[in-house]
């Protein structure tokens, strides 16, 4: 489908000639004159604007009347002034108007600091008002949802939440009730409004209207620091601001991205930051934090579900806090005792340096090729290789401007729940078509693709990967691999396979070397290990002896490794009979408090630093945001100190030695920096390197 | 009057039923037009200069000749939300003549190439809606409604649609959300309707009265049509005439005739020994002239150039026994009641408005109030998404305007009458003003 074009013209605003891509609207157009037009209602993201806040009034000439900056576009030779008296008038009066029933609690209001009416009041507003009437009342605040509080009063009826959840979300929920001055935001039905991004509607909040439940009255704008980061709570891997007070993370916000996640986050993403940092200079542990009402004798031991924050053995049957020390020498002895009869697993949030150390670690300190990342077990390399060739790959964006996105073997709202938004803005906004459909029947699969092929020549095809897991995983990606060259998918710009893998940075690991079959770059090994599969059952049946678990746990609920492992007790068995269990934790969780034998606190994403891969290719960094929990360390520095004491040195005395071990050993990676990648991401696909890819097949 | 064409028949006993609207001559245009090419049925509109009688008054043949060519689904909405107050003469057509209508929509929607048609009539219009109901049930039957319609290469579906009472609705955009089914709340122009309408697709909207003059213009001709009336204002119009009068009801003139005749002559001016204080020219959101203006003659133009409108055709006569106060607070209370609150100054000046005019009404506000009124009046107008605000705001200003001395008195006899004390200027200046 054609991406928007951007012919340059030139138009006059205040008397300086700018230029800008035309048809933008004005108050876009105007920023690149370093001219600011006020908007409240207007945010593109949200779609064509509506023009209801009137704030962005401007005069146009050879146009009467004034004009709405915010859904006029700007064309060739039109002469704009922004600052004649007119203009000023209106903008005065604007804000007059919305003030008139605004209650002005700014000293009690969690916006206020960071509030665009503040912000606009003081820039474009007259300073003062003629209004000495009574303003409109409502109860408030109430909760909205379990998440979100509502200040009616605060509302200036700008329309931004309930166009978010008619037209981005698509959940229905919010309307506007009652009408004129007496208008309202509610749900429809008057329930919570409960959805997967409802919390969205905070930031998109140009007042205090709508508030963050769990950040109401915890900080104020010159309290906290922001640090940019990427969430790998999913491998959608959406780019993050997160607010930090005192160490602690108090808040997540969306770092709008265009190629990743079009400035939205899931609820669970933004959210779930009580797990990201200590919590310790709110308790009164040290160590642990642990839900309220946890007694405190439990809170002080060491039970399943807290956060690791100090390194933990198995003593007499039991975890026990150690020091640092010890537990690097239990596990090295239990290590060296298994020798090459170890497996390592990593997944979670580990990152790219981190999938490229353990590999080292086991396969030159250990001489052990039982690495993997894949949770569904090995797929033959050439298929691994194959589906991921760069030509064929699609990007974040082309879900929005294919002709058409079939899902295969693929929930978006579970899998990577902020492209469910992407996909929705292609079908409402483009008009793509969309269709899902379960992998199992090859036939069906390839019938439905030449169909929806018809639709256009840009086709995605978006699968998990469950489609290429089990044992007819190669079949299936075999299957899919011929569907894409007879569409020839690889031929077409915007058309291709996009995968989403099962652990949040699982394409990064893969890429870094953490496949039972291949090293970094995804390049053949002189000799494959045991994949997922494998590992389970030779330690049940005692042919490994270790296992070492970068942030996995088989037997968590929530660990995709778990859900996508058999249903029987393979892996139960697995780690009951392992002498040797090592894991990287941020979280006690049932298989590591029932099985470690070492455990090592892992850093959560905004303790990290390091560097992890989108499933469409983007290398992005992960930026640490508040210090470590307890005495946590950092675990390409644990990776190293083990290796080490195996008798390996891997040369690593730093993060940024790390990255640049990864670029050198991946080829399609090489020559890139830090610096290079900074708060956007590289795409690998689209670097000159990115032919080391196929010429390392060759 | 030889010259009437909507009225002619009007008191016909069974007019609205099929039979009798045919013995009169009904369909006769439709039968005319359909044996014409689309683009003469359009040359003869636009060459009868009629302008839109909803209220805005835009060339309706222009309108026609602004959708776009090609093969693409078009809509012709016929606006019957008549909810302007002292408007009522789309309710007389619909009620007495419905066939008239729906010949006039066949024959437009004809020359507009639209295939579905909507006739969006008030909820409040329940006898005119079963009466619509009735005729297009008969219009169907007999083929002038449907598939190829008498034979012609043309076909038209017909739904008619009741609003649920919102005076919003009646403005265009909003009337299209809600026939879709949406909040009915004005869009942003452009896209206009012209362009992306109803379902995003070319719509053509009319009101009523405009709609039931297309079969006489198509019997006798553009031009001929364009005889009646002045240069810029040409055919007759219905007006509608209440308030203070002896016979207030629906009239149809030549547009162009004294207003005075409209008030005096045909109307029976006001009750005896009362005069006229102030008039609406074209429903409550016209700024009103006074008894200055009645020589003023009744056409777009001139009414434009005594500094008000003819809307929708609604003359509103007010007598000398009505205080401007009163007025004022009706007219403001009614709109701020109809404001959708999309946009902020219609939402929050309407409101303001009503609240200023209350304590005015009470005693407790001052001259300067005044000021700050008529202020607020002149930041709604122009600024606001819709012309709903301005539909408030010109006629309140126009008020504060023309009758300023009234005000001040009846501020200064509520405050004695309330026993309050008098105003005394305020002890600090107002933060801010010296200190930016």
């Amino acid at each position: 489908m054609p991406r928007p074009e951007h012919r340059a013209i030139t138009f006059t605003i205040d008397g300086r000639d700018v230029e800008a891509p035309e048809n933008t609207m004005l108050v876009d157009a105007a920023k690149r004159g370093d001219v600011e037009i006020p908007v409240f209602c207007y945010e593109p993201k949200l779609g064509n604007p509506v023009g209801a806040c009137r704030m962005c009034l401007v005069e146009i000439e050879g146009i009467g009347k004034l004009q709405t900056g915010c859904s006029t576009p700007v064309k060739d030779g039109m002469v704009v002034h922004t600052q004649t008296e007119r203009v000023k008038e209106a903008q005065r009066s604007v804000v007059e108007f919305l003030l008139i029933n605004h209650p002005l609690d700014c000293p009690v209001c969690d916006k206020g600091g960071e509030c665009p009416l503040q912000d606009i009041s003081f820039g474009w507003g007259g300073g003062i008002s003629r209004f000495v009437e009574p303003k409109r009342h409502f109860v408030k605040p109430l909760e909205l949802s379990p998440l979100i509080a509502i200040d009616r009063e605060r509302c200036i009826l700008c329309y931004r939440c309930v166009r978010f959840s008619q037209e981005i979300s698509e959940d229905y929920q919010l309307v506007l009730l009652e009408r004129g001055a007496e208008s309202f935001v509610s749900t429809f039905d008057g329930h919570p409004y409960v959805a997967p991004f409802s919390g969205n509607i905070i930031e998109l909040c140009p007042v205090g209207a709508l508030t963050s439940r769990a950040y109401r009255f915890r900080a104020r704008p010159w309290d906290i620091e922001d640090a940019g980061s990427v969430c790998t709570l999913c491998p959608a891997q959406c780019n993050v601001t997160l607010t930090v007070r005192d160490e602690r993370v108090m808040r997540v916000l969306a770092r709008d991205h265009a190629e990743v996640d079009d400035g939205w986050l899931c609820d669970r993403g933004r959210f779930a930051y009580p797990a990201l940092d200590d919590g310790a200079h709110a308790g009164h542990n040290g160590h642990v934090r642990e839900p309220p009402g946890v007694p405190l004798e439990l809170a002080h031991g060491v039970h399943a579900g807290m956060r690791v924050t100090e390194p933990l053995v198995r003593d007499g049957g039991e975890l026990r806090r150690v020091s640092w020390e010890r537990a690097l020498a239990e596990a090295t002895a239990g290590l060296k005792r298994a020798g090459a009869r170890t497996g390592a697993l990593a997944g979670g949030g580990a990152s790219n340096e981190e999938g490229m150390l353990l590999a080292r670690l086991m396969r030159e300190a250990l001489g052990s090729a039982n690495v993997d990342s894949r949770v569904g077990g090995e797929l033959p390399l050439e298929l691994q290789r194959a589906l991921a060739e760069p030509r064929l790959q699609a990007k974040v964006s082309d879900l929005e401007f294919a002709h058409a996105v079939l899902l295969l073997d693929c929930e978006p709202l579970l899998d990577a729940p902020v492209l469910d938004l992407r996909l929705r803005k292609g079908v409402r906004r483009h008009g793509m078509k969309l269709e899902r459909i379960s992998g199992a029947d090859v036939r069906a699969l390839s019938e439905t693709a030449a169909r929806l092929a018809q639709e256009g020549e840009e086709l995605v095809i978006l699968f998990s990967e469950r489609f290429t897991a089990g044992p007819d995983g190669a079949e299936r990606a075999r299957a899919l691999l011929e569907i894409a060259a007879t569409l020839s998918l690889d031929q077409v710009d915007g058309a291709g396979l996009l995968e989403i893998p099962a652990t949040a940075n699982g394409r990064g690991l893969r890429e870094a070397g953490m496949l039972s079959n291949a090293g970094p770059g995804l390049r053949e090994v002189e000799r494959a290990g045991l994949d997922t599969r494998a590992m389970a059952e030779a330690l049940g049946r005692g042919e490994l002896s270790a296992l070492y678990l970068l942030q996995v746990d088989p037997l968590s609920a929530r660990d995709p490794f778990a859900t996508c492992a058999p249903e029987d007790s393979t892996w139960h068995v697995a780690l009951e009979r392992a002498s040797t269990v090592v894991a990287h934790a941020t979280f006690l969780t049932d298989g590591v408090h029932g099985h470690a034998t070492v455990v090592f606190p892992a850093e959560s994403y905004a303790e990290k630093e390091g560097t992890v891969t989108h499933p469409d290719g983007r290398i992005q960094r992960v930026r640490q945001a508040v210090a470590h929990a307890g005495t946590t360390r950092a675990e390409w520095r644990v990776l190293a100190e083990l290796s080490e004491r195996l008798g390996r040195d891997l040369g690593v005395r730093s993060e940024k030695l790390a990255s640049q071990q990864l670029f050198d050993a991946v080829p399609f990676y090489a020559g890139l920096t830090l610096e290079q990648i900074g708060g956007r991401g590289v795409r690998w696909q689209e670097r000159a390197q990115a032919s080391a890819y196929t010429q390392g097949q060759a | 009057m030889s010259d009437v064409l909507l009225f002619k028949d009007i008191d016909e006993p069974g007019l609205s039923t099929l039979p009798v609207y045919e013995s009169r001559g009904g369909y006769s245009a439709l039968r005319k037009a359909l044996a014409m090419t689309h683009g003469e049925v359009l040359s003869e509109l636009e060459a009868s200069g009629l302008r839109g009688r909803g209220g805005a008054g835009f060339q309706m043949g222009k309108k026609v000749s602004f959708l776009p060519q090609g093969s693409m689904e078009k809509y012709l909405v016929c606006n019957a939300d008549e909810s302007e107050p002292g408007t009522f003469k789309d309710r007389e057509l619909m009620q007495k003549n419905p066939h008239m209508l729906i010949e006039g929509i066949v024959i437009a929607s004809y020359a507009a190439g639209a295939e579905r048609s909507f006739i969006y009539i008030r909820g409040e219009y329940e006898l005119q809606a079963d009466v619509l109901d009735a005729a297009l049930a008969e219009a169907r039957e007999a083929g002038y409604i449907g598939e190829k319609i008498l034979g012609a290469d043309h076909s038209l579906s017909l739904v008619l649609h009741r609003g649920a009472g919102a005076y919003i609705c009646g403005e265009e955009t909003a009337l299209l959300d809600s026939l879709e089914g949406k909040r009915g709340n004005p869009r942003l122009k452009p896209p206009f309707p012209a362009n992306q309408g109803l379902y995003r697709g070319p719509t053509l909207i009319n009101n009523v009265e405009t709609l039931s003059t297309v079969p006489a213009i198509t019997l006798m001709g553009g031009e001929n049509y364009a005889k009646l009336g002045v240069q810029t204002s040409t055919g007759t119009k219905l007006v509608s005439v209440s308030g203070h009068v002896q016979r207030p009801g629906n009239y149809e003139v030549e547009l162009g005739i004294p207003s005075r005749e409209l008030i005096y002559d045909l109307a029976g001016g006001p009750p005896e020994r009362r005069e006229v204080k102030c008039w609406f020219p074209g429903g409550s959101s016209a700024p009103v002239l006074t008894a200055a203006d009645l020589d003023v003659p009744y056409e777009f133009d001139s009414l434009a150039k005594a500094g008000s409108m003819l809307g929708s055709g609604a003359i509103i006569v007010v007598d000398d026994s009505t205080p401007i106060v009163d007025l004022a607070l009706k007219v403001a209370k009614f709109y701020r009641h109809e404001s959708c609150g999309k946009c902020t100054p219609c939402r929050e000046g309407t409101t303001w408005t009503v609240k200023m005019l209350e304590r005015i009404d009470s005693g407790e506000a001052t001259p300067m109030d005044l000021d700050i009124m008529a202020s607020v009046q002149d930041h709604i107008i122009g600024n606001c998404l819709c012309v709903l605000g301005d539909a408030m705001a010109m006629p309140i200003g126009s008020m504060i305007a023309k009758f300023r001395p009234e005000f001040e008195d009846h501020i200064e006899a509520a405050r004695l009458r309330n026993g309050m004390a008098a105003p005394s200027a305020p002890a600090n200046e107002p933060l801010g003003q010296g200190v930016l």
